[in-house]
């Protein structure tokens, strides 16, 4: 295995690419007790259209995050159960773009991994099961649907994005959870959970060598079948619609406001970019912004109040979202203080300062085993090596931060998504 | 492992010292009692000091500060432990070691704490009219805002019933009306009355010694007119009067909480088999109700108990179909029943050992679960450290866990029905 040691941030990091094609990282810490680790592949709720071995497919929406919940599914056995036995406690999420599957554990390390290679790697489904499956995913959606902020997040994508499948949830609809086969879990498992889409990733005082021999023998060298996949949509910078609402039963309006950017895409000029955004969202209506300080006092935002910049496979964009009576006060002053910020600039002190806040909160960050595992993930999908961020952070200067915000920040890119309360609420 | 130094007296250090984090935990709290003329200000107050002190007279002031210490973070931190409140300050920092050049983080760390905690910005001799009002907002929205998470919000109501004769039915930010009433005169002196007579627990994780901190802290205390009260004990579950009641609401998923009540606390020798038969009952993902109700029943998205130590309750909250309350009620009476009687097997038992075995070993891995668990059992009086608390484990049997769910009634009910 390859060792790497990152002395700006004193962390001492293990990796290998399999034969198999499985990426495998082991982050060893000495002296804690808990060992978190994550399986993770390339594939999420967006990845429905695909080749493979020259067929094909289009999944219905929600099926990557359907497979997930039947992935636990082994014949005779409980996998839950199993880990629980071990002391472990196992989880899984679906977001846009990766699917994840990982335990914590303080004892029986690697029982667990190879428990959780092979319940991943092992695809069963029964025309039963999946049908049984529906209705608890019926009810996920339930959930979802009296949750303020996802509906919030949905109407603002739907208005916003006319290609990306952003626009469909990660859940999918009733309608489309209903034409979900094990057929087409089958080949969804086929074409994504092949290794070499995949990452190993453990955090904690493991043998990382030890890690990699189990990854080894438990994945199958066995070919895998030809898959590309649909990984970008045409998409226009420009917003149609601009302001969307909707009621429900809130206390108060909240408010989604976002500018539409051109997607990232991968590698350093991609998480480049992506630091630039965050510094720059900083500025624009950060904690130590002259706006958010206006605007508190104004009574236009609380404390709820936040952002920053998102990014999804295929798409990208600066948002802010929060509780206001007058959201649409909140949309002007924000594009006001951008063209001021885009005009002016920013000042060199203040600047580094940001920089330097930005920088220290990363390394207190990795004090978090679970926030440093996905990112591990997140950022070797993204064709970058996390540890090497305060590096970046040397190359980024103030004008990059004012461009950005002049090209994004503006009336062309702009949506606001408002749920206000129902009219008989009074508070 | 957890040093404790008294600075004053009434003002106790407890230190976690250990150098495996790259950052510094401090937390500073006054602990009052829990009563429903002064939630809502020791709830606010934090909220109101951290609007501005005399050397940082804003938010961005405090801000800029704080960036210049490498994203420092300060909070509020406002706590229900049994029949105590604690409200106060804490901080998270980045060690001095990571700072570019020979920058110092921990001293003007530990000074700005104190600045906000002691030094409030003063307006006309009391705080800023401004400020007040503004939180008072924030609160205000917050309170209501409780009833956007319907999950919560069913909990919430349900506690409220079944406690009206208990410090545990007083919400934890106050009633709106509390709020409404608070001036800017009025918390200022309730501010001074908490600096002069609370108790103070100081909370440190990291790896500086417990006697540089104390020396850095104790001269801010030293100059306080302090008369420190002794808080009442601890006290288990005050019954009121039982009640089972529906509310609609708009909503696409029912919400259903229930209230059992028992006589063991986490002061008492059952506690570790209580605890034991709720990870077995509703805390765990192999747990009896999401066994039965969620995988085999699909009655339910999600399902879940909490046992409260402090007071000896335990609550069960479902998200569930609306015309399916009467048949989740029933089944959920018939799990509980099954762990009184004993009806689990080893191996449910086993599993819930070590759901709660390994959350206690890895206690000490995060400085907030090393905080969360010192500072808590302080003040609730939970007598066993994580160490001794496995040991207990380990050794509870199948019929002490039969036992202690035998101790459970039923008391409250709430349903949220939606429309439909």
């Amino acid at each position: 295995m390859e060792k790497i040691f990152y002395p700006e941030v004193g962390e001492t990091l293990w990796r290998e690419k399999l034969p198999c094609g499985l990426e495998v990282q082991v982050l060893p810490r000495p002296g804690f007790t808990k060992k978190l680790c994550y399986f993770v592949t390339d594939y999420g709720a967006i990845h429905r259209e695909f080749t493979m071995d020259g067929v094909s497919y289009n999944a219905p929406a929600g099926v990557a995050h359907y497979l997930e919940h039947k992935l636990f599914d082994m014949p005779g056995r409980d996998i839950t159960g199993e880990f629980a036995a071990l002391g472990a406690i196992p989880n899984a999420f679906t977001s846009y773009d990766m699917t994840a599957y990982y335990f914590s554990c303080t004892e029986n390390f690697t029982q667990n991994l190879r428990l959780l290679l092979e319940f991943v790697t092992t695809p069963y489904f029964t025309p039963e099961s999946v049908a049984k499956e529906q209705g608890i995913i019926d009810q996920e959606i339930g959930m979802n649907e009296d949750n303020p902020d996802n509906r919030l997040f949905e109407l603002l994508v739907q208005t916003m994005y006319r290609e990306h499948p952003i626009r469909t949830p990660i859940l999918g609809t009733r309608q489309s959870i209903a034409q979900i086969t094990p057929e087409v879990l089958s080949a969804c498992h086929r074409a994504f959970y092949r290794p070499e889409n995949m990452i190993l990733c453990v955090v904690g005082d493991v043998e990382p060598e030890e890690v990699a021999a189990i990854a080894q023998q438990m994945l199958s060298d066995a070919p895998h079948p030809e898959v590309t996949y649909l990984r970008s949509w045409q998409e226009p910078v420009q917003t149609e619609q601009k302001l969307v609402s909707e009621r429900m039963e809130v206390s108060m309006p909240m408010f989604q406001l976002a500018f539409k950017s051109e997607p990232v895409g991968r590698g350093e000029d991609a998480v480049r970019r992506e630091l630039v955004a965050d510094l720059a969202a900083e500025a624009l209506f950060g904690e130590s912004s002259q706006l958010y300080l206006q605007m508190y006092d104004d009574g236009l935002i609380d404390a709820s109040f936040g952002g920053g910049f998102e990014t999804i496979e295929g798409m990208a964009m600066l948002i802010a979202s929060g509780d206001s009576r007058r959201p649409e006060a909140v949309r002007d002053a924000v594009l006001r203080e951008a063209a001021r910020i885009a005009e002016e600039g920013i000042e060199e002190s203040d600047f580094l300062r940001m920089k330097r806040s930005a920088l220290g909160r990363r390394i207190r960050g990795l004090d978090s085993f679970e926030s440093t595992c996905f990112r591990i993930c997140a950022y070797y999908f993204a064709k970058y090596d996390y540890f090497r961020l305060p590096a970046l952070y040397r190359q980024i200067g103030r004008e990059d931060i004012r461009q950005f915000l002049q090209q994004t920040v503006t009336q062309d890119s702009l949506c606001l998504a408002v749920i206000y309360p129902n009219e008989e609420e009074t508070i | 492992m957890i040093q404790t130094i008294s600075i004053l007296p009434g003002v106790t250090l407890r230190c976690f010292r250990d150098d495996r984090f790259k950052q510094n935990s401090l937390s500073l709290q006054f602990v009052r009692p829990m009563q429903k003329d002064e939630v809502a200000m020791n709830a606010l107050l934090p909220a109101v000091l951290l609007r501005g002190c005399q050397s940082a007279p804003d938010l961005r002031a405090i801000t800029l500060r704080l960036d210049d210490l490498y994203g420092g973070a300060v909070g509020a931190q406002v706590r229900r432990v049994g029949d105590y409140q604690t409200t106060g300050l804490s901080c998270s920092f980045m060690k001095d070691q990571f700072a570019l050049s020979e920058d110092q983080i921990f001293a003007p760390m530990l000074a700005f704490l104190q600045e906000l905690m002691f030094h409030p910005l003063l307006v006309d001799g009391a705080f800023s009219k401004e400020y007040v009002e503004s939180e008072k907002r924030n609160l205000i929205s917050a309170i209501a805002a409780q009833r956007n998470d319907k999950r919560a919000y069913a909990g919430a109501q349900m506690i409220r019933r079944m406690c009206k004769n208990d410090s545990f039915g007083i919400p934890r930010l106050g009633e709106i009306e509390d709020v409404e009433a608070i001036t800017a005169e009025g918390l200022y002196a309730h501010y001074q009355k908490v600096l002069r007579e609370s108790p103070v627990h100081i909370f440190y994780v990291g790896q500086r010694q417990p006697e540089e901190i104390a020396q850095l802290l104790k001269p801010a205390f030293a100059s306080l007119d302090r008369n420190p009260i002794l808080l009442p004990e601890q006290t288990g579950y005050h019954i009121s009067d039982p009640s089972d009641e529906e509310e609609v609401m708009d909503v696409a998923q029912g919400k259903l909480s229930m209230g059992l009540y028992t006589p063991i606390t986490l002061r008492d020798a059952a506690f570790v088999p209580m605890q034991i038969f709720n990870t077995l009952f509703g805390g765990g993902m192999t747990c009896k109700l999401f066994m039965t109700i969620r995988e085999q029943m699909s009655l339910c998205y999600d399902i879940s108990s909490s046992y409260h130590g402090s007071k000896g309750i335990v609550t069960v909250a479902a998200g569930i179909d609306h015309d399916k309350a009467a048949l989740v009620r029933q089944e959920i009476i018939r799990q509980l029943q099954a762990c009184q009687q004993g009806d689990f097997t080893e191996e449910e038992l086993r599993s819930a050992k070590e759901a709660l075995l390994s959350q206690l070993r890895s206690t000490h891995d995060s400085p907030g679960a090393i905080e969360g668990y010192y500072a808590t059992a302080a003040l609730s009086g939970l007598p066993l450290s994580p160490e001794d608390y496995m040991e207990r484990v380990e050794k509870t049997t199948a019929q002490q866990v039969a036992d202690a769910a035998k101790t459970l009634q039923l008391h409250t009910v709430y349903f949220v029905r939606g429309e439909g």
